[in-house]
């Protein structure tokens, strides 16, 4: 078990090193740090998750090694936004979310995902491999955080975050002050969205109210990090003590 | 009040009939005159606060948009002489579409002394991200707190002394359409001075930014400002730099750009955007005080009534049938009576006193001087314009243009255009010239092609409108109702014919503000009117006299004739017109105001019966897009796109005018 967690630091090392547009071993050495074995990389070659080249100055993942990376990024970027936008926890984020990406099974991942509203970036804007969740786009679970296009006429929510897919229309957005944390209250759906932010009221079509997310309860438009905050973090409490030990991710 | 520098040097500003002019027009400016540049969000008011400043018209609308070239005026504070430039709207200095980069592209060619920031008071926060943006680049400030009597009725006030602690610029209160604080502001205006910014983005960016400030060279204005952008990866930055900078140099700037954002992990913006969020936030909360119980906001109510479908579609429906009795019944009386009154007299008198057959036929024949170029342009078409243009000025100033975008969303989508081309098809309705400038900040290619096309094609500008109405009325609102149906079926047809043709790309999305609901100004209606119609006047009495001259000479010449004989067969035979049509079509080409006198004239002679009537307006509305329209598809699309463009349209609206003459010759 020690071994396999072993190699899912040197796979999430090399996925990250593949964002970078970076193969080289030297760089995997230096992600890794001090506790760098050549016995990880036997075991990772063996169990066909990653290649190294003829002259062993380069190493990739195959594609076995990118889905099991893969999956485990998630996990943990996912952990990442849970604890940073449900919990409210800004610092030892990293650590949380390291022991964390290990623990849980592929079906929690995509749960948190659903509840979080299948946020498209971490809490440091760094991308998250979507689940098969998102592709369906699944609401069954109760989530807390829902689209805009999910409200109900007349009322009003707090922003949680806005997936955009391109940076003009998140600038855009931004400009008009909807970006995470503002109250936003909805006016109209049809012919078009209009939503009121900030003393202004702006039209929006449905592809773009799909992707602003609001905290679901009237309450949290008032009174932010208030009782569900508090809750959870007693559960999540026990478990970051769990989480501790991580030291190096 | 304000006293208009009459140096040599004062730009004769080359205006369309909306007064804005192109900045490339403007020549080097006196060594004396300060430069102050006007900017804010879209719809803060800047005009008007240029208007008040310089004492010129720049045309003011409630709406975004309504500014889409910068203007240049001057202004007189005590000895100081200052060149003051109205600009586009302008959301901040990252730069997303081509609109934005005209203003920062003034700012930094310009390098102005004076920066009038315009804040709309009831968009402090929004104001505030620009604020912090204008800033950065350290040119002396005033900022202009507008409409401040709209939040004060809100129960909103707005603390302008902490305000201007907290920036460490002059902050000014006014109402700009009253021209309150106008004074203050040019008081305050020589007493600029650059701001600060409390914002510490953190030691590792600090360091980044002084890295890449220090490699820009002196040619870069505003380098502090400039390595920001650059770490922001600003998309037109690029070019300015390698303008300005030496290959080496540039290279140099790239690589440690790079680095710094390497760093961040692709956090850099998002950093920014957060520090810069909380200072918003903060400053906003020190600045507003909020009253607990105020009136309701009525006009809230109704802005809301305006775009929902159950209120929205009858209140524009009425806005129509209103706007259809004022110009058919008020316009046409007026037009007739000052024809008798004015003209009838007149037109007696010269009869007897020319005799000489040509200069009788000059003066007052047919296509006389004085005919067809003075009481055509001043006795049949003006009156209504002023009518219309009240009626369009009133829903201008009130606001209720952009709420129409709301409405008429769905419509949009079944021919194959997202929201954001909406705007400038329903600016389209005022001028087709200027909506298709507005077309520019479409970003996919399909879409901009597409709302060009359809502006040009079978939408009818303002002015057109008014006459159309005004001559459907004549033969009934069957025909009126017909006609406009067959318009708006023509566009939707042509729509989803050009939405199948033309590859699919990214559409744009659709993120509209929309301005709040006012009262209408009487004052400022009237003053725009005035402005609009002497435009008019300045405009197309020339136009009109060398109109009826051509005319004239073509009727001499015998030429006429002979192409009334060629297009026989087209105008009498397919499209069952008068041959006198063939006049009104050549006038199109020139002014199609004075095409439209002629065709008024046809109907009251009784040369037009009701099918007539319907085709010929048809026909006359898509026929050749105006000269100064061309110019600007020839300026976005290029020669070879303008000329297949205004052909086809042309050949097409033949063709379609002449189907509707058989279809409504077999239905009635």
């Amino acid at each position: 078990m020690k071994n396999a967690m072993e190699i899912d630091e040197y796979l999430e090392a090399l996925w990250h090193m593949k964002e970078d547009g970076k193969d080289s071993m030297a760089e995997l050495k230096a992600g890794i740090g001090g506790s760098f074995s050549p016995d990880i990389i036997a075991d990772c070659l063996s169990e066909h998750l990653a290649t190294v080249s003829d002259d062993e100055q380069t190493v990739v993942l195959t594609f076995k090694g990118e889905e099991r990376a893969r999956r485990i990024i998630r996990a943990h970027r996912l952990a990442e936004r849970l604890l940073f936008d449900v919990m409210g926890m800004t610092k030892n984020l990293e650590e949380g979310a390291c022991e964390f990406e290990h623990v849980v099974t592929p079906a929690l991942v995509d749960s948190i995902c659903t509840m979080l509203g299948h946020p498209k970036e971490s809490p440091q804007g760094l991308p998250i491999p979507p689940g098969d969740c998102c592709d369906t786009a699944a609401t069954t679970i109760e989530s807390s955080v829902v689209h805009l296009t999910e409200m109900e006429i007349g009322q009003s929510a707090r922003v949680a975050y806005v997936n955009c897919r391109k940076d003009h229309e998140l600038h855009r957005l931004n400009g008009l002050q909807i970006r995470p944390g503002v109250t936003v209250k909805l006016h109209q759906t049809y012919p078009s969205f209009v939503i009121e932010c900030e003393g202004s009221n702006i039209a929006l079509d449905e592809q773009i109210a799909n992707n602003i997310c609001v905290w679901r309860e009237k309450k949290y438009a008032s009174k932010p990090d208030e009782p569900k905050v508090k809750k959870k973090r007693t559960f999540f409490g026990k478990g970051l003590g769990l989480f501790s030990k991580c030291k190096k991710c | 009040m304000i006293k208009q520098n009459n140096s040599p040097n004062d730009d004769v500003i080359p205006v369309s009939h909306h007064g804005a002019v192109s900045v490339e027009g403007i020549s080097e400016t006196p060594r004396k005159a300060k430069k102050a540049v006007v900017v804010g969000l879209p719809n803060s008011g800047k005009s008007q606060i240029f208007n008040n400043l310089t004492g010129e018209y720049s045309i003011v609308a409630n709406y975004p948009l309504s500014t889409i070239v910068v203007k240049k005026g001057q202004m007189r504070v005590s000895d100081e002489i200052y060149e003051v430039y109205d600009t586009p709207g302008l959301y901040c200095l990252f730069i997303h579409s081509e609109d934005e980069l005209a203003v920062r592209d003034l700012i930094y060619q310009e390098r102005p002394d004076v920066l009038v920031l315009c804040i709309d008071a009831n968009l402090i926060k929004q104001s505030l991200v620009l604020a912090a943006d204008l800033i950065e680049l350290q040119i002396p400030m005033v900022i202009a707190i507008n409409a401040i009597d709209e939040t004060s009725r809100k129960g909103m006030w707005i603390d302008s002394a902490t305000l201007s602690q907290i920036t460490g610029v002059p902050v000014v209160e006014s109402i700009a359409i009253k021209g309150i604080g106008t004074n203050k502001l040019k008081a305050a205006i020589q007493k600029a001075r650059p701001g600060r910014l409390p914002i510490h983005y953190g030691d590792m960016m600090a360091r980044g930014i002084d890295t890449v400030n220090s490699l820009l060279p002196d040619t870069i204005a505003y380098r502090h400002k400039t390595a920001i952008l650059s770490l922001l990866s600003d998309p037109f930055l690029d070019k300015y730099l390698m303008d300005n900078c030496s290959d080496d140099q540039f290279k140099k700037i790239r690589e440690a750009v790079d680095d710094v954002q390497g760093v961040f992990k692709g956090n850099l913006a998002r950093t920014i955007n957060h520090k810069r969020a909380e200072w918003v936030d903060s400053t906003a909360d020190k600045i507003i005080k909020r009253q607990e119980a105020f009136t309701g906001r009525f006009s809230e109510t109704i802005a809301r009534m305006c775009r929902s479908v159950i209120y929205g579609v009858p209140i524009l429906m009425s806005i129509i049938v209103a706007t259809y009795f004022l110009v058919v019944n008020v316009a046409n009386w007026i037009s007739t009576e000052m024809e008798n009154i004015f003209w009838a007299p007149v037109r007696a008198r010269l009869d007897t006193l020319i005799t000489y057959p040509f200069w009788n036929d000059f003066f007052i024949g047919q296509y006389g001087v004085l005919t067809l170029g003075v009481a055509g342009a001043v006795l049949t078409v003006l009156p209504i314009l002023s009518v219309y243009f009240i009626l369009y000025n009133i829903l201008e100033d009130v606001g209720y243009i952009p709420n129409l975008s709301v409405l008429s969303k769905r419509v949009f989508d079944k021919i194959g255009l997202s929201g954001a081309s909406i705007m400038p098809m329903v600016l389209g309705f005022g001028c087709k010239t200027m909506a298709t400038l507005t077309a520019k900040s479409l970003t996919s290619p399909k879409e901009r092609y597409i709302t060009i096309f359809l502006i040009a094609f079978a939408l009818p500008c303002a002015p057109q409108i008014g006459l159309n109405m005004s001559l459907l009325g004549k033969a009934g609102i069957k025909a009126f109702l017909i006609t406009f149906g067959v318009l708006a079926a023509i566009e939707a047809a042509a729509g989803l014919i050009l939405n199948k043709i033309i590859k699919d790309d990214d559409k744009d999305s659709f993120i509209q503000a929309l301005p709040a609901i006012r009262m209408p100004n009487l004052n400022a209606v009237l003053k725009k009117t005035f402005y609009r119609l002497f435009w008019f006047l300045e405009e197309a009495l020339p136009a009109f006299m060398y109109a009826s001259i051509a005319m004239f000479t073509l009727e001499k010449t015998g030429i006429l004739k002979i192409i009334k004989i060629l297009f026989q067969p087209i105008v009498e035979g397919f499209l069952g017109l008068p041959s006198e049509m063939v006049d009104a079509l050549i006038l199109v080409i020139a002014r199609r105001e004075a095409a439209a006198a002629i065709i008024i004239k046809m109907s009251d002679n009784g040369h037009l019966n009701f099918i007539q009537t319907i085709v010929a307006v048809v026909l006359s509305t898509m026929f050749v897009p105006c000269l100064a329209h061309i110019g600007i598809i020839v300026k976005h699309q290029g020669w070879k796109s303008t000329v297949w463009m205004v052909v086809s349209i042309t050949v097409i609206s033949v063709i379609i005018s002449g189907v509707l003459n058989w279809l409504l010759y077999l239905i009635f």
